[in-house]
């Protein structure tokens, strides 16, 4: 599971709809599972599941007619799991789909996705429209269901705990750029806060290897962000007198570098 | 063991699978769970925590390197029966050092005696005999 993590406007939306051949990049190019993501083959297509943030298709329908004719599409659809799904979110499938509410819209749409078993799924903001518990449980319900099945998710949010649980691998955009991309569990290990006194902050004169941002506080002293590479020491820096190493959560790391 | 019984926080600077491994560690070390023990499914403990499966496999696969798990067909992991070596007063003081360095850290935040959090150590370590 890849958590794409950025804040309003940074560009989440528009890196998946190129992605999936929605929209066209202004310069460069995008590949999915091998194939030009703006003409891909029908054997990628088939693979591939995708949610947008206001899913909106199908409103006349009501749920249950939906289901059934999408099952005529998919030779692996999963009707099973259609049932169990819809009976644990309590979503009434005879009504129209325009008449859900956005969250049960958005469930309908990920159960949708997932009963196609797709290998790559992509999801934009899957959680937006609930609430922190139900956005939990949908998180937990996805991760259960991708390790099941082997389904790459790609998911994206501006919520840092959305991610903390669920997520394998974590890729911060900012302002259009990817800042990070790294496993959660190398993110926390290889990045810390490391704050030198202003006695100490003279020697500080050039970039540390790994310096991701410097921050100069009012009394002088300086606060670094700085990543290691997996397995080695941290910068020499690190052991000056009154230096201190932090390390920091997917929170403060996130908005260390956005800021 | 029940999986409720880990305590995990998604939050912390500590990546999921390591506040795993260590609890899993002090229980087993200490005693308290003992050998053949079965563990709680990996389904299971992302299920209760909410937590992704491939982290928790990840902890589990790692204790079974380090000699603490076996795993046994049919019933999934099991507390070793020996573990391969013993683990030291040393080894298992390590496990408390970086708590302790967070102490530290606010004491001097706090600009107390050394004597004095000694003896609130103290304190608490008797009250909790």
């Amino acid at each position: 599971m890849v958590g794409l993590i950025g804040r309003n406007g940074s560009g989440k939306t528009t890196l998946i709809r190129i992605l999936m051949g929605l929209a066209q990049p202004n310069a460069g190019r995008a590949w999915i599972c091998g194939e030009p993501a703006l003409s891909p083959g029908d054997a990628v297509k088939a693979r591939l599941g995708y949610v947008p943030q206001l899913p909106d298709a199908f409103g006349w329908m009501r749920v249950s007619d939906m289901f059934d004719l999408l099952a005529t599409f998919y030779p692996d659809w999963d009707s099973q799991f259609v049932q169990q799904s819809m009976q644990r979110w309590n979503v009434d499938t005879k009504k129209r789909l325009a008449r859900l509410s956005p969250g049960e819209r958005q469930r309908v749409a990920l159960t949708r996705a997932l009963a196609a078993r797709p290998q790559l799924l992509v999801l934009d903001e899957p959680a937006s429209a609930l609430d922190p518990v139900a956005r939990r449980e949908l998180l937990r319900e996805l991760a259960l269901r991708a390790a099941d099945s082997g389904t790459t998710i790609l998911f994206s949010t501006h919520i840092v705990s959305d991610l903390e649980r669920v997520a394998s691998r974590v890729a911060f955009l900012h302002e259009g750029r990817l800042l990070l991309d790294t496993s959660m569990d190398e993110l926390k290990e290889t990045h810390a806060r490391l704050t030198v006194p202003s006695v100490s902050a003279a020697s500080l004169a050039h970039a540390l290897p790994g310096e991701l941002r410097r921050r100069k506080r009012s009394d002088g002293s300086v606060s670094l962000v700085i990543a290691r590479q997996p397995g080695q020491d941290w910068p020499a820096a690190a052991q000056m007198p009154g230096a201190q190493l932090e390390t920091l959560s997917l929170e403060d790391l996130f908005i260390e570098v956005v800021e | 063991m029940e999986a409720d019984l880990l305590n995990i926080q998604p939050a912390s600077p500590e990546p999921i699978y390591r506040q795993i491994i260590a609890q899993l560690q002090r229980l087993i070390s200490s005693g308290q769970l003992p050998p053949g023990e079965p563990l709680p499914s990996v389904r299971d403990v992302a299920g209760v925590h909410g937590v992704n499966p491939v982290t928790v496999s990840r902890a589990y696969s790692l204790l079974e390197a380090e000699g603490f798990l076996d795993r046994r067909r049919g019933i999934g992991m099991v507390v070793a029966t020996r573990t391969r070596r013993a683990i030291s007063d040393s080894a298992r003081l390590e496990q408390l050092d970086r708590p302790l360095k967070e102490v530290v850290r606010q004491a001097r935040e706090l600009d107390l005696a050394d004597q004095l959090v000694l003896e609130r150590l103290k304190t608490l370590l008797k009250d909790e005999k």
